[in-house]
């Protein structure tokens, strides 16, 4: 048992029995003066006492803190650990970007032309599937919302150097059309003359696509893609007895008959470079005169390199041809090419970006026919959030909208 | 006509089946030899992929955007249009997930 007396109440006790003993010796102030102080400290023990016992009765035993401190490594455990999106087999993910325009051509008036939100939709099952959809909403002329299907996978991810694509996928001739064309991604506001709707570049095909990527000796990388299609629709002008144009959106139709066969194979001998070539062909049945079979070739070839954080260059060119045919309304060949040459600076630490760009465009119509110098400045909110100041200098047919230079600015996000 | 048909039929058969080949024997290979089927990434490699390919065709992307579960479909999308080996793709995710 504990001694139940310490030594300020042995103290007091002692100062009490000394008092007593010479009380008979001293004067009655100084008795009146001990026997206060030893009230206070009869009263100071008492709060002391009382403290204790309050004390005691709301501290927690060991084994109550030992139980706590169990329940918390749990609890630890169970945020490190249980984080159900983490070990899902199926992991949803939305992508994409969006782009508003102004632009004002030599000619015309100035005016937002420019509205589209690209939603991309990703499903991924384990390291299996992947499921990729784009959607292109954009606000019309007349203020009608235009939605289009600007590719559709189902993506089965064969092994480390193949994933095999089935549904409309983005032509993978070139650069461009497959991995530049998203706004937040392209320097410029605009794209590369030639590389639009129904001009020199394929835009999207119809089928199934083998691509994949192999290392080369030690810091060289190759890639691929090669793929099987419905081919483009050729359009006929009657009337001028020419072909109007080469459209390759992607079909979901095959009224020829006859299946288109492509590809492209791309080099990386250092980081930073790529060279790539690519090609197309088959035969084609323009519409109207599916029966009427004529040759159908493209081909591609394209390079970019990184320099540091700072300098992008980059150039493709690309030609697609239909073969004569003596039978058709439209009996002549006809080419549709296109290249440019593209280069942009970082002025980094700053936010600020300069961008140059020559194209050239030649279609079998001179009013399609284009030059083009344009210049560019960028500043980056952040990577992926960019305002866009460009001018473009174009040279065509005299009178006709491709001979009109435009001030263009675009305001893009990509998320 | 119908012969360089052929020839480009053959060709890009002849791609394809030679990748589809490879692939599935390098998977057997790994098979018979380990336990894992899929090698694990490589955070240090991936740092250095990382730097090396996204810049290829766009502005760098913060690690910290995105959660790590969310890094891997964007990952596969990104393997696919760069042309990246899994093991590349591997190596990126795991840097990412890792740096975020």
């Amino acid at each position: 048992m504990k001694n139940r007396f310490n030594t300020r109440q042995i103290r007091i006790i002692m100062m009490g029995t000394m008092l007593a003993l010479l009380s008979p010796f001293v004067s009655a102030d100084a008795v009146s003066e001990l026997k206060n102080e030893l009230e206070l400290l009869k009263k100071q023990i008492s709060d002391m006492q009382q403290l204790l016992k309050s004390q005691q009765k709301t501290m927690a035993s060991k084994k109550e803190v030992e139980a706590v401190k169990q329940e918390v490594k749990g609890v630890k455990e169970v945020a490190r650990t249980g984080n159900e999106w983490g070990i899902a087999d199926s992991v949803v993910h939305l992508a994409g970007y969006a782009a508003v325009g102004y632009t004002d051509s030599e000619r015309a008036d100035g005016g937002f032309n420019l509205v589209t939100f690209n939603p991309i939709f990703h499903y991924q099952y384990k390291d299996l599937f992947l499921l990729e959809a784009e959607l292109e909403i954009e606000v019309g002329d007349d203020g009608e919302t235009e939605v289009e299907l600007e590719y559709a996978t189902i993506d089965w991810i064969i092994n480390d150097h193949a994933v095999l694509l089935a549904g409309k996928f983005l032509s993978p001739l070139g650069q461009f059309r497959q991995n530049i064309h998203p706004t937040w991604v392209n320097k410029f506001a605009s794209a590369p003359i030639g590389y639009g709707h129904d001009q020199a570049a394929p835009l999207a095909e119809v089928g199934v696509e083998l691509r994949g990527g192999f290392n080369v000796m030690q810091s060289g990388r190759a890639n691929y893609a090669v793929y099987v299609g419905n081919g483009p629709l050729i359009e006929i002008d009657a009337g001028e007895g020419e072909i109007e144009a080469v459209e390759s959106e992607g079909l979901a139709s095959n009224e020829d008959g006859e299946l288109v066969w492509g590809g492209r194979l791309g080099i990386l001998p250092v980081p930073g470079l790529e060279f790539g070539v690519s090609g197309a062909w088959g035969d084609v049945g323009p519409e109207g005169e599916e029966n009427l079979l004529r040759d159908y070739r493209a081909f591609g070839v394209d390079a970019a390199y990184q320099i540091g954080s700072a300098w992008d260059f980059r150039g493709e060119y690309i030609r697609q041809r239909v073969g004569s045919q003596a039978a058709s309304a439209a009996p002549d060949a006809a080419t549709f090419k296109a290249w440019y040459l593209q280069g942009a600076y970082k002025f980094l630490p700053s936010k600020w970006e300069v961008v140059a760009r020559y194209g050239d465009y030649e279609s079998p119509h001179a009013s399609q026919n284009q030059e083009q110098w344009a210049i560019g400045a960028n500043y980056l909110f952040a990577s992926n959030a960019i305002a866009k100041f460009a001018y473009e200098f174009n040279d065509g047919l005299k009178g006709a909208a491709t001979d009109d230079d435009r001030f263009l600015i675009q305001l893009t996000y990509g998320f | 006509m119908k012969m360089q048909k052929l020839i480009g039929i053959g060709f890009f058969g002849a791609i394809a089946y030679s990748v589809l080949v490879v692939g599935i024997q390098v998977t057997q290979i790994n098979t018979a030899v380990a336990d894992e089927v899929v090698p694990a990434g490589d955070i240090g490699r991936g740092a250095g992929l990382w730097a090396q390919n996204c810049a290829r065709c766009h502005n760098m992307r913060d690690p910290k955007e995105f959660r790590d579960d969310l890094w891997k479909p964007i990952m596969s999308h990104m393997r696919i249009r760069a042309g990246l080996t899994g093991q590349d793709t591997r190596d990126i995710l795991v840097f990412l997930q890792a740096s975020n």
